[in-house]
């Protein structure tokens, strides 16, 4: 609904089809029939946050339910928060244009660390007080969920309730709650405390955490009964849980603008670097008929004329031949392609290629990580030179050429030759090209290196891992582009200078709070975006905090130290991560889930992969 | 195969759907609907349609028309009208169903309706600016052109206008559109803010659009 407040502003912004809702399939309810009113709050522009899989599923979840009325807010882009605050509209909620304070839940999903101030502003843009202990009564409840809950941390004093791992039941289980906390006429603390007893909730303001003098963790100490290790929710049985007929589909364009079909959740793989594979284990498939009804469902309900089958590696799927199969028994016919992303280097076969024909053949993307043999093996990232080369191989014959490669640098263990093996690698695929006799006539090869900055991620072997320092990271780009030789190899990177804070957020403990307070006050915002980002302003503040960020980002942690996040769990084993890291010093690889159970931890949730037989 | 121009009137919400997204937000209701038409056949085949004047992002538009191919000759209006409908957001709602009489390079004038309202000026005093604007023997305004930025004089363009009665300020004028000369409302009211040294908010419907002799378009 337009926000009568912001019409006559509209047309001075760009893009208002942001800011007006109206869509197709959009949710819209009478206020005075419901008895919870949720704003999912999807914290960075309208185009990321419409974009992403998990708002879709809770929305159409959570407006299934006839008594909850779940609507949509996005943080505004900087021309229209700038009229936002100059002429005191409150940040509002798309479907019925009331601001974010008349809500009595405000949902966050907390995606990436550079978010988090969004977060902040958009409470303060909403008319909603930032810290916890400033909001009154049972209303205004501020709740986040999403990866980055696994050490939100420097934003614990803003958030009542954390839910960790899978929302689908969790959340609806604390909006029960406060029904009843409503009923009984209780108060906003013991609501909270009660909600502490769900599992998956974690309420920042019932831990105490106290520390050493040399600034680390010393105890984290649970009060009012709440439990000393929180644990994750997941949805064990992927062919039951939820999942939407139906998306919202925008009238502007977004960034994902298509229909999405989830096919697993977790990834086998156990890169060590990356969190969502340890964070989302174990692995559990829905099966092809389910995945396929609910595609055709999706697409005849949204019109969308391209659906993206997604997961966190997508050639992992057991049966992706059988479902391909099945999926083109209708696509064809109905103008419906079909696309996969997140494949492995090693899981571009003939057999899936020629399934996948339809789609537009723009460019294909592999991630190797790193350049070197040795360093890929002490990443457990399980891809040989070979497969890379011979997957090039396939590609070029099928008519690709243009293939985008993307690496880390500042990886634990990595040397100069590993980062010089980079551009090595980019000239091998580049020779690939020029040797193969199939490749398309005429046509020139283009090979983009892309390089991102390592960040050292919570629950993952590398959590005590020093990060490289902007420095040496400088260093290392500039000895990659010297020796880019070729006109047929592209370099990339990312700036380093984002890489930093997020690593410095990514591990932060709860001192950070006082840091993005005032953070939030100056007004800081779209951190993720070159347009807002800026680390002298951050430096500063973190100067004026008395907090050196290097002691989160580029420090070294003790196997024994006590970690911010040592009080939640996510079913992966502390012992494992050791012993992950400690192979990753020896360059030794671990076999992935389906070749081998490694005794993780993650079992304990009685499901998924875990149980398959081998 | 029919051409068929489709009439609809776009309101609400759909005003801030620019021309780029109109396309995209019609193709896909096409697709959704199943209606049985022509698509474009090269390499991405895609529901072929055509408007034939562009809407300005923000303008409400409540005679807007496009045109497609139906594969079936012998289709019911009214089925169609339903099924287009029932794939579109609300702000978009299709009332007609045509065949094509005029081509869109007929098109040279453009009806429009514009509202103005300034929380800091009087509704009276709004209407004598206009008045005095309008007699002023050219009306200045830098117009964007592919060639760049220049000024030009809006005045001999402005076929016809007139005030209109209601409590906020109104008023309707036809002014050039289509393929050769295009003037848009919005240039009279940058001329206004210019000349008054103010920032004023506005509404605007294009009614209708006709031919060089005054003829509605069919």
């Amino acid at each position: 609904m337009v926000n009568k407040s912001i019409e006559k502003y509209l047309l001075k912004v760009q893009k208002p089809a942001k800011y007006v809702g109206g869509e197709l399939n959009s949710v819209v309810k009478n206020k005075d029939e419901v008895r919870i009113r949720f704003a999912f709050c999807f914290p960075d522009t309208y185009e990321v946050g419409m974009s992403h899989l998990g708002m879709k599923i809770l929305y159409s979840l959570f407006n299934s339910k006839p008594h909850i009325w779940c609507e949509r807010v996005f943080a505004p882009w900087i021309d229209m928060e700038e009229i936002m605050i100059k002429n005191h509209i409150p940040l509002y909620a798309l479907e019925s244009g009331d601001p974010l304070y008349c809500f009595d839940f405000i949902g966050f999903t907390l995606q990436y660390e550079l978010s988090f101030t969004n977060v902040l502003n958009m409470l303060k843009l909403g008319n909603i007080p930032i810290c916890t202990k400033d909001r009154q009564g049972l209303t205004n409840i501020v709740v986040a969920g999403g990866p980055c809950v696994c050490n939100a941390e420097p934003i614990a004093d803003f958030i009542d309730i954390f839910f960790l791992g899978e929302g689908e039941e969790v959340d609806l289980e604390v909006m029960d709650l406060l029904e009843q906390c409503r009923a009984e006429n209780t108060s906003r603390q013991e609501f909270l405390i009660r909600a502490a007893q769900i599992k998956g909730c974690y309420v920042p303001s019932l831990y105490d955490v106290s520390y050493n003098d040399d600034g680390t963790v010393k105890e984290i100490t649970p009060l009012h009964g709440a439990p000393k290790k929180i644990q994750k929710r997941l949805m064990m049985n992927m062919d039951e849980s939820y999942y939407p007929d139906n998306f919202v589909v925008p009238n502007t364009e977004i960034i994902h603008d298509r229909a999405m079909q989830e096919i697993f959740r977790g990834c086998i793989r156990g890169c060590r670097f990356c969190q969502a594979g340890f964070l989302y284990r174990p692995v559990r498939e829905k099966s092809p008929e389910v995945i396929d009804h609910q595609c055709h469902t999706l697409c005849n309900n949204t019109g969308y004329d391209e659906v993206s089958l997604s997961s966190l590696s997508s050639s992992d799927y057991t049966q992706i031949v059988p479902l391909l199969t099945r999926l083109n028994e209708w696509s064809g016919k109905e103008k419906v392609s079909i696309s996969l992303p997140s494949l492995r280097v090693d899981g571009f076969t003939d057999d899936i290629m020629s399934r996948i024909k339809t789609v537009r053949k723009s460019g294909l993307t592999f991630a190797p990580e790193a350049g070197s043999q040795r360093l890929r093996d002490a990443i457990n990232k399980n891809v040989l030179q070979d497969e890379l080369l011979n997957t090039c191989r396939v590609a070029f014959s099928g008519g690709w050429n243009r293939v985008k490669l993307y690496f880390m640098i500042g990886l634990p263990t990595e040397a100069e030759e590993d980062v010089l093996a980079i551009p090595e690698l980019g000239q091998m695929v580049v020779n690939e090209y020029y040797n193969n006799p199939n490749k398309p006539k005429g046509k020139s090869v283009s090979v983009t290196l892309s390089a991102s900055c390592f960040v050292p991620k919570p629950f993952t072997p590398f959590q005590w891992e020093p990060q490289d320092t902007i420095d040496v990271f400088h260093e290392k780009q500039k000895l990659i582009k010297s020796n880019v030789k070729s006109r047929k190899l592209t370099f990339n990177y990312h700036e380093a200078y984002t890489s930093f804070l997020e690593a410095v957020f990514a591990r932060g403990d709860r001192k950070l709070c006082k840091v993005m307070q005032v953070a939030c006050e100056r007004g800081f915002h779209f951190d993720g975006w070159s347009e807002c980002f800026d680390l002298q302003k951050w430096l500063e503040l973190f100067e004026e905090c008395g907090i050196d960020p290097a002691f989160y980002a580029n420090r070294r942690r003790s196997f024994d130290e006590v970690l911010p996040w040592d009080h939640l769990d996510y079913g992966i084993k502390k012992d494992f991560l050791i012993k992950e890291c400690k192979r990753a010093y020896e360059s030794k690889t671990t076999p992935n889930c389906r070749q081998e159970c490694s005794n993780c931890g993650a079992a304990r949730f009685g499901g998924g992969i875990c149980y398959e037989t081998r | 195969m029919k051409p068929v121009r489709v009439w609809f009137t776009k309101d609400d919400e759909c005003k801030y759907i620019s021309h780029l997204d109109l396309n995209r937000v019609m193709s896909r209701a096409l697709h959704k609907s199943r209606l049985n038409i022509w698509h474009t056949e090269g390499f991405n085949p895609h529901p072929f349609l055509t408007f034939a004047l562009p809407l300005s992002l923000g303008f409400k538009g409540v005679k807007e028309n496009m045109d497609i191919r139906l594969l079936d000759d012998d289709y019911d209006t009214q089925t169609v009208i339903d099924s287009l409908n029932a794939c579109l957001p609300s702000g978009i709602r299709i009332y007609d169903i045509t065949e094509p009489v005029m081509k869109p390079g007929d098109i040279a004038q453009g009806l429009f309706e514009v509202t103005l309202s300034d929380d800091e000026t009087d509704c009276n005093i709004l209407k004598q600016r206009f008045e005095d604007m309008i007699k002023q023997d050219q009306i200045l305004v830098m117009k964007k052109t592919k060639k760049g930025i220049k000024q030009i004089d809006i005045k001999p363009h402005i076929i016809k206008y007139e005030l209109c009665d209601g409590e906020s300020f109104t008023f309707r004028m036809t002014l050039p559109a289509g393929s050769s000369v295009n003037i848009n409302p919005v240039l009279f009211i940058n001329a206004y803010n210019e000349k008054y040294d103010s920032d004023i908010c506005y509404s605007i419907t294009r009614l209708d659009i006709f031919d060089k002799d005054g003829n509605s378009f069919r």
